[in-house]
């Protein structure tokens, strides 16, 4: 019921950062509160005396009190525009103020290990190539933090258009081959012909795969086998992803989209991760139309599964 | 082959560098600006076959360079790359209204990737 909501006044103060007797329910119930004492009193008065002073007097009063709340009231609504003001201030301010360098850097790395790279020893191309990696992986983190905010302001964009999940899996399979190979990881995809496009942001899309994909190789000891599948089911297209590796413990699996979220097998063998990745491709599939679970036992594996509408 | 010439628009000094480093041994001729004013100038003067042009910058930004230039007879058919670090829909559409061939995000482009834009904007012109 939406009045119980309205009056559940301490979470109101929470969600808007604000102590208790300055959150507009709480106002707008002292605009009532006073509302009715003065009826009352306008009525008592007007009963005992009658004198027209002291009703004009009894009025004033009233004006008074309900100007101050109504100010109070606009001051809390000032108060939350101007902070969410800065917060966006703060999304322009990071991604600009901290990709230009990050940018600086990379571009330098990259001239150094292709045009500029005769003359460089084997040691000192092996210190660039890591600072490569390492400014790549920031400049994604920086990214994903981006990303973030932006879901959380329900400002995250996706640029619809018709895309293809056959193609992109296999463009992404193809481009993380070394990783699997490297890890010793067989994967078997398996894509149906034919399957509809989607409605989707192409860009977002291959992110999720992305993430998805380079979760489970992360997540799987050496030996693993990975097995990826895209099929149609009535109006819808489903995918999902199995592993054979460390799985999600079952106390855990509730927090699994949450952000900054790892989970605690996973924090003993890895180092690497930020816990972003999964709270942004839940929300890029939703935005899609889409739905996003999983199935995970400890030690034995986990199923990513999303289903996605054809487009129509 | 005549070398093709490309305007860089950029006023950070390590990225403008970097970026004219990489684009010459690519075999391309460079010219570089650091501000609006200056890079209209250079790109009336010079007629570059491409300019490569950030948003942000002193004296006059890249969406006036680019109604600068759109509106001249010699420059109004130069294909455009914006390179820059904006990327709000509204900044992007902003650009294409003003007549953007391509739109670049810098911190998700290699300079590698970035040479194969040119190449094939400078084809598709």
């Amino acid at each position: 019921m939406w009045f119980i909501n309205d009056i559940n006044l301490k979470k109101q103060a929470d969600e808007l950062g604000v102590k208790i007797w300055q959150t507009p329910g709480f106002l707008f119930l002292m605009i009532g509160l006073v509302a009715v004492v003065v009826m009352l009193a306008t009525y008592l008065i007007s009963r005992n005396y009658d004198r027209p002073e002291v009703l004009i007097a009894s009025e004033s009063v009233v004006a008074i009190l309900i100007l101050i709340i109504g100010t109070s009231i606009v001051r809390v609504v000032e108060g939350i525009t101007n902070l969410n003001k800065i917060k966006s201030e703060f999304i322009s301010v990071a991604s600009h103020q901290l990709r230009t360098p990050l940018s600086a850097i990379r571009w330098e790395t990259e001239l150094l290990l292709s045009k500029q790279r005769k003359g460089l020893s084997k040691k000192q191309l092996e210190n660039i190539e890591n600072i490569s990696v390492l400014s790549a992986r920031m400049t994604r983190l920086v990214n994903d933090l981006l990303d973030v905010v932006r879901i959380d302001q329900k400002r995250l964009v996706l640029k619809k258009t018709s895309t293809d999940l056959t193609k992109i899996i296999c463009e992404k399979v193809d481009e993380l081959r070394p990783l699997f190979e490297e890890r010793n990881i067989e994967v078997v995809v398996n894509c149906k012909k034919n399957v509809p496009k989607i409605l989707s942001d192409p860009e977002r899309i291959r992110m999720v795969m992305d993430n998805l994909i380079s979760n489970s190789v992360k997540y799987t000891v050496n030996q693993g086998k990975i097995e990826i599948k895209l099929f149609r089911k009535d109006d819808l297209v489903l995918f999902s992803i199995k592993d054979n590796g460390v799985g999600i413990p079952e106390e855990q699996h509730k927090r699994v989209f949450e952000k900054f979220f790892r989970s605690d097998n996973v924090v003993k063998y890895q180092t690497e991760g930020t816990g972003l990745g999964l709270y942004i491709t839940k929300s890029i599939i939703e935005q899609s139309g889409g739905k996003i679970w999983f199935q995970s036992v400890e030690n034995l594996g986990t199923i990513f599964n999303f289903a996605l509408p054809i487009r129509k | 082959m005549e070398k093709k010439k490309i305007l860089i628009i950029e006023d950070e000094a390590t990225l403008q560098k970097a970026l004219s480093e990489f684009l010459s041994e690519e075999g391309f001729e460079v010219v570089s600006a650091m501000d609006g004013e200056v890079g209209s100038e250079a790109a009336k003067r010079e007629k570059p076959d491409l300019i490569i042009l950030d948003i942000i910058l002193p004296k006059k930004d890249g969406y006036q360079v680019m109604e600068e230039l759109r509106k001249l007879e010699i420059t109004k058919n130069i294909p455009i790359i914006l390179l820059t670090n904006l990327e709000s829909p509204e900044d992007i559409q902003k650009a294409f209204e003003r007549g953007a061939t391509t739109y670049l995000i810098k911190s998700d482009y290699k300079l590698e990737d970035i040479t194969r834009k040119i190449k094939e904007s400078l084809e598709e012109n």
